[in-house]
């Protein structure tokens, strides 16, 4: 709490309006970059013929099958890691939190390279595996929290989440310990991140995803409000905290294992994005919820962009694009906090 | 309650009968068979040393603790039977310590009061603005009203998360410790606002360690003792040298205070070595 | 309220090169050496062994027995040496092997002793080994280490192309005591290649592609034994122009490199024509696929010939009566 009353620059009296038009643009434009960039040279003409399906059926084949949904499921992947990261950072009352704090990410890896081992190759089979590994994960750091305090304390759930997130990534370590190379290749590509071998059934699904539980989000973004002021505060503003957050807490990590068991362990952008949405104007969750889903959409398709032309034809892996990219964002960010 | 431009709340009556409180793991109750009656119109002060139950007894009402037993009924319906928005419209409740982590506007910090009688996606009613600008006047904060809640100083602070209790719309106001951190002035400036809403009809209820604020403006005073009551009644029952002294552990004289005449409370000892005594 | 800025700094401090290692060590996948060894490769930070083809030091730069007395109890952890080892006729000398040792099948009486990569030492040393056949990737110096400080001696092989083979063949073939039945498999092998090559000499190249691992996508390239067969079979690999032996590569790429034909197993054929992404490449499109047995193909060894041959029947059906 300051003493001294501040005379900041303060970005909150910016209209949003503008960050809204900005990242719609934003989104435009790389989605459109996306879907023109890649080995093959494709004129923006043809491309958009080739997605109406007129011309070569090569072009047709590579807009239409491997770009549009690599592009597309980046954007989601993007918007829901965004909206994630917004709402656990609003239930945990910290603006650094990150939905693979909390245990996501390890329970996700689990799943899927335990399907792996177990020879799946069926990618949609891989992802499911991925998805109930994260959702068991989730449910038992909020069980570990419950068991210990008594309540879903938000420290607690930090910690819990931190522990079991910890032992999922020792139980990766040792299944892939003594596992033949080709599984502990797959396993590591599956980890590192990548939207490369998207397909139009993963990008439906990631959608119903998004819609449905990030619409579960955005409609109890006025609870989140109100959780982010504080234990005390909210229970005394009419939000029956411990189980608005523990639903809340549940449904953001559910978002962010589908985008796990969609496209491998992203990091950074659940943590930046919403940092950002904030620092445009959007205060109150709904709106940065929205705006989250926005920038974060954009950031993930530029990424992905980057992540396929800076060493083609090698594909980078997402994950370290966005830390790349991240980082310095944050450094940034973190200046203008410690001024 | 009806008007777009009500002002006012009529209180209701809140009451603690008999309510016990146990932390897990302590042999001590921290309340132990309390009962404490604030009643709509008066300012009910209630005080006491640290760890005498004070916070807990807001607690209960924030059902941040489970009651052992006994039970707390606000205008006679029993707090226990209502969720927390119905609890939240009936109460309107400040904790001690809130600190913003993610900053918003001063408005929508206060908006936030109304939480309890917005849909999940309504807007603001005419009601809701009437509110909220209601209690931004009431709490002296409408110049701070465009800024964001970590740039304001401490005694803003404090006001304007009166505000946002005010904005509630509540028959009862319960306030925990609200001037700590505050200056003369600014601790006066919220004892006057409370003192002007009870005399409105609210009932209001304070926690504080300002005895001496609280003789002056509270008409109800209950001093709580290692989760008792000690003493409860108008300040001169309650000021009383030799109760004081027994709780406070800590020896002490009661005067009257030049202002208004309400009883004072002045600790004794004390070195004063850096001014001149006065010659005995 | 914001945790303090100076410990975040610190602390970011120490995690950006970390994370920017990472990344470049990811990045430097496309350079990693062939699939059945080189995840772990890929992991490990240290740089990639350069295989050399000098006569007199193995690929760690160690000093290769001239004779066989180091061959009383010899332990094999390399899948291609062990093989090797039964093709010259030297596997009786065998004590020990790693448990990726598949071929012939008669390895599966000679006692598994772990992996090859980061063996066991102490497993190899209880089989009480006069010399260790080591797969030469970076991460076995310090087994390679290891085995010599207690005495011994080692030599690290690797072969990714088919000049190694041979080589590989001769180095086991002195050092076991089997030189000559060494050069009777070199020579078999070095001819059937020769014959197959003046063959398909006049034959118009065909144009292929290689998909050698699906996620990630990985093609045969410039690097690899199986390149240098298809150019002997009559072949041109589209992916010729990468020096890593398998490559990751993007499904654009290939289409843009319009390969004539596919080459592949029958169910990864399968896979390939019913995913709506792999039609961007016309070979799949088309349905041009030459389905090759990977028992033949799949590894360096005395099968080799057969594997050029079969492929050559596959790319230039017409010279089917003319082939060995």
């Amino acid at each position: 709490m300051n003493e001294a009353t501040r005379d900041r620059t303060d970005h909150a009296a910016h209209s949003p309006w503008i960050a809204w038009g900005v990242g719609a643009l934003l989104l435009l434009v790389v989605v459109i970059l996306g879907l023109s960039i890649g080995a093959v040279p494709i004129s923006t003409r043809d491309v958009i013929n080739a997605l109406r399906g007129i011309g070569d059926p090569s072009t047709i084949a590579i807009v239409r099958d491997l770009r549009a949904p690599r592009v597309l499921l980046a954007a989601l992947v993007g918007a829901g890691l965004a909206s994630s990261g917004g709402a656990l950072q609003g239930t945990l009352r910290n603006p650094l939190a990150e939905p693979y704090l909390l245990g996501v990410s390890g329970g996700a890896a689990v799943g899927a390279v335990t399907a792996l081992a177990f020879g799946v190759a069926q990618p949609a089979l891989i992802t499911l595996c991925a998805f109930v590994g994260a959702a068991i994960a989730t449910v038992v750091v909020t069980a570990i929290a419950r068991v210990v305090g008594g309540s879903a304390d938000t420290k607690l759930l930090l910690m819990a989440g931190v522990v079991v997130g910890a032992f999922a990534n020792a139980a990766i370590l040792v299944a892939l310990a003594d596992a033949p190379p080709e599984r502990l290749r797959g396993a590591l590509f599956w980890m590192m991140g990548s939207a490369a071998d998207a397909t139009w059934p993963a990008v439906a699904r990631c959608a119903g995803a998004l819609l449905l539980l990030g619409g579960i989000l955005v409609w109890r973004a006025r609870d989140l409000d109100v959780l982010s002021l504080g234990d005390e505060p909210a229970a005394a503003l009419g939000v029956d905290v411990d189980r608005v957050s523990r639903q809340l807490f549940l449904v953001a990590s559910w978002l962010a294992a589908a985008t796990v068991a969609a496209a491998g362990l992203i990091g950074f952008v659940g943590l930046v994005v919403p940092n950002i949405a904030r620092a445009l104007g959007a205060r109150q969750h709904r709106p940065m919820l929205l705006m989250s889903a926005l920038y974060g959409a954009v950031l993930l398709v530029a990424a992905d962009l980057l992540a396929r032309t800076l060493r083609a034809p090698a594909d980078l892996p997402l994950g370290a694009v966005t830390a790349l990219v991240g980082v310095p964002f944050f450094l940034l960010r973190l200046r203008r906090l410690a001024a | 309650m009806s008007g777009a431009t009500q002002t006012t709340e009529q209180g209701a009556t809140l009451s603690f009968d008999n309510v016990s409180v146990r932390y897990a793991g302590l042999t001590r109750r921290a309340l132990d068979h309390v009962s404490v009656v604030a009643e709509p119109g008066k300012m009910t002060a209630v005080v006491g040393p640290n760890g005498s139950g004070k916070s807990t007894l807001v607690r209960t009402l924030l059902r941040r603790v489970p009651l052992e037993s006994g039970r707390v009924t606000v205008g006679g319906k029993d707090v226990a039977a209502l969720d927390a928005r119905d609890l939240a419209r009936r109460i309107a409740i400040v904790p001690q310590r809130e600190e913003p982590v993610l900053p918003l506007r001063v408005e929508e910090f206060v908006a936030l009061g109304r939480h309890a009688r917005r849909s999940a996606f309504g807007g603001m009613s005419a009601d809701d603005r009437a509110a909220v600008a209601s209690a931004v006047d009431r709490a002296g904060i409408a110049e701070a009203i465009g800024r964001r809640t970590d740039t304001l100083s401490g005694g803003e602070w404090q006001r304007v998360r009166i505000a946002r209790a005010l904005a509630q719309a509540a028959p009862v106001l319960v306030l925990d410790e609200p001037t700590t951190f505050l200056d003369i002035a600014h601790e006066m400036a919220v004892f006057e606002l409370l003192d002007e809403l009870a005399s409105q009809g609210q009932t209001v209820v304070l926690v504080s360690h300002q005895l001496n604020l609280v003789a002056r403006f509270a008409s109800h005073i209950v001093l709580l003792h290692r989760g008792t009551v000690a003493a409860a009644g108008d300040a001169t029952t309650v000021m009383r040298g030799e109760i004081l002294e027994r709780v406070y552990e800590w020896p002490l004289v009661v005067t009257r205070d030049p202002a208004v005449g309400a009883p004072a409370l002045l600790p004794l000892r004390g070195s004063g070595r850096h001014r001149e005594r006065p010659s005995s | 309220m914001y945790p303090h800025p100076r410990l975040i700094r610190r602390a970011l401090t120490v995690l950006l090169p970390f994370i920017g290692a990472v990344a470049c060590a990811r990045a430097d996948t496309a350079t990693a050496d062939t699939a059945t060894a080189d995840t772990r490769d890929a992991i490990a930070t240290a740089g990639t062994v350069t295989a050399s083809i000098a006569a007199d030091t193995d690929d760690f730069g160690a000093p290769l027995p001239t004779d066989a007395r180091f061959a009383a109890r010899v332990v094999s952890l390399n899948p291609a040496a062990t093989e090797a080892i039964f093709t010259i006729g030297a596997d009786s000398l065998l004590v020990g092997r790693s448990r990726w040792d598949e071929y012939p099948k008669d390895v599966e009486r000679i006692a598994s002793l772990g992996d090859g990569i980061r063996p066991n030492i102490e497993a190899v040393l209880a089989a009480r080994p006069t010399l260790v056949v080591l797969y030469a990737t970076a991460e076995n110096r310090a087994a390679a280490d290891a085995l010599a400080r207690a005495g011994v001696r080692t030599i690290a092989l690797r072969v990714d192309r088919i000049a190694q083979f041979y080589r590989m063949l001769t180095v086991l073939g002195r050092a076991m005591g089997a030189d000559a039945r060494a050069k009777i498999v070199t020579d078999s092998v070095h001819a059937t290649l020769d014959r197959v090559k003046a063959l398909t000499a006049s034959r118009p190249r065909r144009r292929v592609v290689w998909p050698a691992w699906e996620s990630p996508l990985l093609v045969i390239g410039g690097g690899s034994y199986i390149d240098e067969l298809l150019s002997i079979a009559g072949a041109d690999n589209v992916f010729h122009d990468m020096s890593a032996p398998s490559p990751p590569v993007s499904i654009e790429e290939i289409a843009k490199r319009d390969p004539d034909v596919v080459i592949a197993g029958v169910t990864r054929a399968a896979t390939l024509t019913a995913s709506p992404s792999w039609q961007a490449v016309r070979a799949v499109r088309e349905r041009r696929f030459i389905v090759q047995d990977p028992a033949v193909t799949g590894r360096p060894s005395v099968v080799l010939g057969m594997a050029a041959v079969q492929l050559a029947r596959a790319l230039h059906p017409e010279l089917r009566d003319s082939l060995p």
